[in-house]
């Protein structure tokens, strides 16, 4: 008996817990489904954007995020919002650039257009590219990031020395272009900088801190890191203060999440590159909006640009609105 | 002595509310299956402006996203039936996926044509998730080191060769037609004016209206499964290799006593695990085009989740094929049923979390009633 009246409790605390949270919608609008890659700093801001767009512009969101980064946590979710068949748009960051295409497609054949924000299928070039179905890829233009990032890197080193990229996840197309840019300018612009990694810490922050310290050991002279994300420039930084290298060994920080302004501040990090996740977000609604209206002149990739924050001017409020806050 | 009879013979002397336990203990991932697919029949229309659970679309995709979770479930079913764990199904699939990949594009870029490339990549993951399964065997069944802890080490092992073995986690360029293979259908149903029902190939040229009222019925992914599932059924239920993965897992020494080769059934067992976990990669590997050796981590818990929820007993001895299947079923209908909702995904854990160790209460709870213990239970 005990055990019916378990189950009872369960299946009411399932119900009520459900009704809370879903909110009686209404009809008659576009619907566009929000599917960003993780939980992190980056995508919630991205969120903000959605939000703030579908509010401004009238139309419904359905944000759904996955718990971990993977083709295997974002692929039922996508399914799911398919299989609602209320959805007209879906504003996704993909989690792999090629193994995604098959279900984006499936979202396709469902009659859901696609926008693809911070990361992109296939090469990117959805006008003549392998994989031309998104509407369009509204993102930073993470190859000229990766490239700032040298640049920075190498000036804080004093243009020489060893430096090491941590990475997140290999074939997302927004950190591979940040390694492939930085590689390409140490290479061209700074001979005297050796370049070692990237180390890949799956979107584990613990793990990029633990990569990062094994480098530090390995390499006493290390000069530099490069985290390409959230959690590789956290992880990288915490490695640094953790080994009391702080100032020695100099951060650029791909992401501006407060711990990076935070370390920031203490001389960890030497530069930080804020993407704007606000725009995109607030742009890839306004984007299904505008094709929904018949618009059909859309540019098929938008690059939204980065604010540059280093110590000097992380006190100006033109460049601190870029930092990445989320209210609680 | 099998544990029907165990069951029938308790069932005599016991008084009716008693009974009425070890029928509910049968009976309710059934049950409770059946009343979540309706909380979400009724909820999902009410709150989410129009969106239908009730779909032929959302049922296969409910199967669809069943079917990696299912896989890892059903070797894992006979591991856990004869009292063991297999920790390393999720890695191994992932070792499975990438082997696979790396075959069919061998093959095809070697001039094989494709259908016979694909047959290469099921047998490189069968092969390379058989070998993984030889060894977990072997030192569970020869060296008597507890499953526990061999399939941990193993899992760790299979997934740093995985991502050895892969490029950089993830395996591309394989040939365009594999998308097919993992994503179309045996039959396509276009609902509407104009529509009708097609087997294997959907009509060409259709127009984008078309495509929408169109229901994949039964993808690819899902008809491997089901033979899978019904081969599982018939070894576990009609053959020696199932009364003996029952007995020994019911009573090790006994199965000893009356002869049954212990070790060598142990090997099978943790072979067939590692297969069925082999089969999930090599559909991973066709649905997303690209052997990926990280695909299997985030299943194993679910996997072994959905085991205990149908009603596997993790003591060994009890539990059924269909018990997996309905498990793995409750799983995938909440996060469905939850996204359609709009409530967060993460709810997804907190239910699976509870309802699991439900799932274990009851077990307990009628093992207590007939009066089987766990002092009588051998097993590693």
């Amino acid at each position: 008996m005990r055990i019916r009246r378990l189950l009872a409790t369960v299946a009411v605390a399932t119900i009520t817990g459900s009704l809370a949270i879903s909110a009686a919608t209404g009809q008659d609008k576009i619907k566009i489904g929000f599917l960003p890659g993780v939980v992190d700093p980056f995508y919630q801001v991205m969120q903000l954007g959605v939000e703030k767009a579908a509010a401004d512009l009238g139309v419904e969101v359905v944000t759904q995020i996955p718990p971990t980064w993977g083709v295997e946590a974002q692929t039922p979710i996508l399914d799911a919002l398919i299989a609602r068949g209320d959805l007209d748009y879906i504003i996704t960051a993909p989690t792999d650039k090629d193994q995604m295409v098959a279900p984006l497609q499936a979202a396709l054949d469902a009659g859901i257009k696609i926008i693809t924000v911070d990361t992109f299928l296939g090469d990117g070039d959805y006008a003549n590219g392998p994989v031309n179905f998104p509407i369009a890829y509204i993102g930073s233009d993470n190859m000229e990031g990766g490239r700032i990032s040298a640049r920075g890197l190498a000036k804080a080193i004093g243009g020489k020395g060893t430096v090491y990229i941590n990475s997140t996840n290999p074939n997302v197309s927004s950190v591979e272009a940040r390694e492939l840019g930085f590689k390409e300018v140490m290479v061209a612009e700074f001979p005297d900088i050796k370049v070692l990694g990237p180390d890949y810490n799956l979107d584990d922050q613990n793990k990029a801190a633990q990569q990062t310290g094994a480098v530090i050991e390995q390499n006493p002279d290390l000069a530099g890191v490069f985290g390409t994300n959230v959690f590789s420039a956290g992880g990288a930084g915490n490695a640094v203060v953790n080994a009391g290298l702080s100032g020695a060994v100099q951060v650029v920080a791909y992401d501006a999440t407060a711990e990076a302004i935070e370390l920031m501040g203490k001389g960890v990090v030497s530069l930080v590159l804020a993407q704007k996740p606000f725009d995109m977000g607030y742009m890839a609604v306004q984007f299904a909006v505008a094709d929904n209206a018949g618009v059909t002149s859309l540019p098929k990739r938008v690059e939204t640009g980065f604010a540059i924050i280093d110590k000097d001017n992380v006190a100006d409020p033109e460049v601190a609105r870029f930092i990445y806050r989320v209210p609680n | 002595m099998t544990e029907t009879a165990d069951v029938k013979a308790a069932k005599k002397r016991l008084p009716s509310a008693q009974r009425f336990i070890i029928g509910v203990s049968k009976f309710w991932p059934w049950v409770f299956l059946g009343l979540m697919v309706l909380f979400f029949l009724i909820a999902v229309p009410v709150f989410s402006g129009g969106a239908s659970f009730w779909s032929v679309r959302n049922s296969q995709n409910i199967l669809v996203a069943i079917t990696p979770v299912l896989l890892l479930g059903l070797g894992q079913t006979f591991v856990i039936i004869s009292a063991g764990i297999d920790l390393s199904v999720g890695w191994v699939m992932s070792l499975a996926s990438v082997f696979s990949a790396h075959a069919i594009r061998a093959t095809y870029n070697a001039g094989v044509p494709l259908p016979f490339a694909v047959m290469a990549g099921f047998f490189a993951a069968v092969f390379s998730a058989a070998s993984v399964g030889l060894v977990n065997g072997l030192i569970i069944a020869k060296l008597k080191v507890p499953a526990f802890i061999v399939t941990l080490g193993t899992s760790f092992v299979v997934r740093g060769l995985a991502l050895l073995f892969s490029e950089n986690t993830t395996v591309i360029g394989l040939p365009d037609g594999i998308r097919d293979y993992g994503n179309e259908s045996l039959f396509y149903s276009i609902r509407g004016d104009g529509g009708g029902f097609y087997v294997l190939e959907p009509p060409a040229d259709l127009t984008t209206a078309m495509i929408r009222q169109m229901d994949r019925i039964l993808p690819w992914p899902v008809v491997i499964t089901a033979v899978v599932v019904a081969i599982c059924i018939f070894l576990l239920r009609k053959t020696q290799f199932g009364r003996h993965t029952y007995a020994i897992g019911g009573n090790m020494q006994a199965a000893l006593r009356t002869g049954i080769p212990v070790d060598s059934h142990i090997i099978k067992l943790y072979m067939l695990s590692s297969v069925t976990a082999g089969i999930a990669g090599f559909l991973s590997t066709l649905r997303f085009t690209a052997g990926s050796a990280v695909i299997g981590d985030p299943l194993l818990l679910s996997s072994i989740a959905a085991v205990i929820i149908g009603g596997v007993s993790l003591f060994g001895g009890a539990g059924s094929i269909m018990g997996t299947v309905i498990g793995a079923l409750i799983i995938a209908v909440l996060t469905t049923g939850l996204v359609m909702l709009n409530v967060q995904a993460f709810w997804q854990f907190i239910v699976v979390g509870v309802v699991v160790i439900v799932a274990v209460l009851i077990d307990q709870s009628r093992d207590l009633i007939i009066g089987r213990g766990r002092s009588g239970r051998g097993g590693a």
